[in-house]
């Protein structure tokens, strides 16, 4: 590092706090990819395959063409959404697992809005259902917000409830008010909604960068970036953004600084809820045109493994979803190409993200220690009889790196 | 509607206790001892593709029988439950991370490895495998049986696993209020550093109620897949482990009360599978009455919540080094 060579030797104040972090969250994310990739190594070899020639296939598939990183792109779109719903709770100290209950909901609220709304004229249209998207996540989202501020209810277990009533609620609205209309001859088949009209559906841009059609490449990558730039924003820059960072690491020091944690809780889960109603547009406003039956799920659970490879961070998150976007884009060439079975790519991921939460944490350890030192160190320089740091020291609250762990209220 | 169809609903409903107190037992070892489990649903689902494939191998292949096929089977997915476990353990009594971050964590987790597993388990098959797998004799239990009115339905044609948790209740309590190991194990739960200061390893006790937490999970998802559904199938945990955690919480971290709220919530499961041509509940489209079991649990879990109190330091990382 060229910044370390003109430092005085032994000064560690000499490297600004925010960029020991980066780099420090920077070495994390490799360490723990290497760690992936050997452990996935072996498991190609007890295949009696060769993991350069596998790995290389799963890049040739995802980024070796055009086409490829337009599916790469199309994959990753709805997962920066439903990692951002997750970062923003997430940052208050609170988890939202519910995320996947909220776009199923949102995904009805949408398709309503879809085939009632149609008289409107096109960009209109489509905003209004966007809109309708997320005031049905956000209303979903209220609702364990609500418990937890009012009875104290666990959002882990009542979000888990909600994603369970939400499956059901979904299956419901096409059932009966969103069923499909009769069709002539029979042609009944599919248990779906009506077709959208054209004015409510996301434009493909695939065509621009020579994309193919099938990959279903929208604008709504886009809005996913623009969305995590102003996440980024809110909590780096705004009132709530310190308010929510303030109630996620130390409760106790928030409320005696005038900080309503119900109201911070609340309003992070509602912006929780709207993001979280975008996860499920790529699917029926750029790929299907209708609400299917078969919908893609668990959308909202890979949000959460996308959030902890991102480390929480906005920007991060955009990367760890084309990430994870490049692995499941690579699940189509195992399939074709090895005899791995395709489920290895789930394996991968899995050790992907116990490796990097591990990693993450023993380097923010590490780096609390070393700050806690330099601490130490300038006191010295001041008061040379300033009492000595123990040995293990205590976290501190949230310091040079993102706070990666909330610290929430059972932590005394 | 017909008496028998309660009756029924009842012994549905026993079954479903079983699931929910063996997942919920594993969750009290875990918390008493001061881990916060949330990855009990991703061990169950562990369970039930280890625990299918079990039952099968012990009584098929090894040509095992009655009715140590099956039963082998349930330890097979116990043991798978336990190893995943440790996972969660080295992750939070070693590396001393969030505990809720590595539960979730082992449910994402869980997913994929059932998959891969039953991949390697079932010729390629990766989200179900072939129904009707072998499972135990079915018990008439005597006497109860045998009620007239129809009452004696619910008590017959049960899995002997039913008989076996509702008496698990027996060493559990004796383990955890009358042995040294259980009171040991609740002082870690309690307050660590004062377990440490008199000897105790808390990691060491940590680990064990980790991975028993593991091994009931396990075999209440093996039961759940070989005993209960026949075969394995993704996604048939449907959020059991969640609720088991909830009948947890509820029960105040007691095995005797969780008897009770793992058989309200068993019920609550049996009522969309039996009785939804009862009077109130039929006249619901079949997509609310499935809703039933996740609303009876946010209302229990919203309305008492107040009320328990956890292990004080669940949750809680616990810096000190190895103890004695």
């Amino acid at each position: 590092m060229p910044t370390e060579s003109k430092a005085a030797p032994a000064s560690l104040a000499a490297r600004p706090q925010w960029f020991e972090g980066f780099v420090g969250q920077f070495l994390a994310l490799l360490g723990s990819l290497a760690i992936a990739v050997i452990l996935g190594s072996i498991l190609i070899v007890a295949y009696g395959e060769s993991p350069l020639e596998v790995y290389s296939s799963i890049l040739e598939a995802s980024l070796g063409t055009v086409d490829g990183i337009g599916y790469v792109l199309a994959i990753a779109t709805p997962l920066i959404f439903s990692a951002l719903a997750v970062a923003v709770c997430f940052k208050g100290g609170m988890f939202n697992i519910g995320v996947e209950g909220q776009y199923l909901v949102a995904m009805v609220t949408a398709a309503w809005a879809a085939l009632e709304l149609g008289f409107l004229p096109g960009p209109l249209l489509v905003t209004a259902v966007l809109a309708a998207a997320m005031l049905g996540g956000m209303v979903w989202a209220a609702i364990p917000a609500i418990l937890k501020v009012k009875t104290g209810a666990h959002e882990v277990v009542t979000t888990i409830m909600l994603n369970g009533i939400a499956v059901s609620l979904l299956a419901w609205a096409i059932n009966f008010p969103l069923r499909i209309g009769e069709r002539p001859g029979g042609q009944n088949v599919d248990l779906r909604t009506d077709q959208f009209p054209d004015g409510a559906l996301i434009g493909d841009i695939g065509e621009f960068f020579g994309v193919t059609p099938g990959a279903h490449l929208s604008w709504l990558l886009f809005l996913a970036i623009a969305a995590a730039v102003l996440v980024w924003f809110l909590i780096r820059r705004m009132r709530l953004g310190y308010e929510a960072r303030a109630v996620g690491s130390s409760p106790g020091s928030a409320k005696a600084g005038g900080i309503s944690i119900g109201a911070t809780q609340l309003k992070l889960f509602l912006i929780s809820g709207a993001l979280a109603g975008l996860v499920g547009m790529q699917q029926i406003l750029a790929d299907k045109g209708h609400l299917p039956q078969n919908y893609i799920v668990a959308l909202g659970f890979t949000g959460i493994a996308v959030a902890f490879l991102g480390q929480n961070n906005p920007i991060g998150i955009v990367f760890a979803a084309i990430l994870w976007g490049i692995l499941s884009r690579g699940e189509v060439a195992l399939q074709i190409q090895s005899e791995v079975p395709r489920e290895f790519i789930i394996i991968l991921q899995g050790i992907l993200i116990l490796s990097v939460v591990i990693t993450y944490q023993i380097a923010k350890r590490r780096l609390a220690a070393r700050q806690l030192q330099r601490a130490g160190e300038a006191g010295a320089l001041e008061d040379s009889a300033a009492p000595e740091e123990s040995s293990e020291p205590r976290e501190p609250a949230h310091e040079g790196t993102e706070a990666f762990q909330p610290t929430n209220e059972r932590d005394g | 509607m017909p008496f028998t169809d309660i009756a029924v609903a009842v012994q549905i409903s026993f079954t479903y206790f079983t699931i929910i107190y063996l997942t919920g037992l594993g969750g009290l070892f875990s918390e008493r001892s001061g881990i916060v489990n949330i990855g009990l649903e991703g061990l169950m689902i562990v369970g039930t593709v280890s625990g299918a494939f079990g039952a099968r191998f012990f009584t098929d292949t090894l040509e095992l029988g009655q009715p140590w096929g099956p039963l082998l089977g349930l330890l097979l997915g116990a043991l798978f439950g336990a190893l995943f476990a440790g996972v969660h353990a080295v992750a939070t009594v070693t590396f001393r991370i969030d505990h809720i971050v590595s539960g979730v964590v082992i449910n994402l987790v869980a997913v994929g490895l059932a998959r891969f597993l039953s991949y390697a388990f079932f010729d390629g098959q990766s989200t179900q495998s072939d129904p009707g797998g072998p499972h135990l004799d079915r018990l008439d239990i005597p006497g109860l049986s045998s009620l007239p009115g129809g009452i004696g339905r619910a008590f017959s044609g049960l899995s002997p696993v039913v008989l076996i948790a509702a008496l698990m209740v027996v060493p559990a309590w004796y383990a955890l209020n009358r042995l040294r190991w259980g009171l040991r194990l609740r002082s870690c739960g309690e307050n660590p550093e004062a377990a440490r200061s008199l000897g105790v390893s808390v990691p060491r006790y940590r680990y064990q109620g980790v991975m028993l937490s593991g091994a009931l999970a396990g075999m209440s998802g093996a039961f759940l897949a070989s005993e209960v559904i026949g075969n394995w199938r993704e996604g048939q945990t449907l959020g059991l482990g969640f609720i088991s955690l909830a009948a947890l919480i509820l029960s105040n971290w007691n095995p005797v009360r969780l008897m009770f709220f793992a058989w309200l919530f068993g019920f609550a499961v049996a009522i969309p599978l039996r009785l939804n041509d009862a009077p109130v509940i039929s006249a619901l489209p079949p997509q609310f009455i499935r809703m039933i079991p996740y609303v009876v649990t946010i209302v229990a879990i919203a309305g008492f919540v107040g009320r328990v109190r956890p292990p004080a330091a669940a949750g809680r990382a616990y810096e000190g080094g190895g103890g004695s």
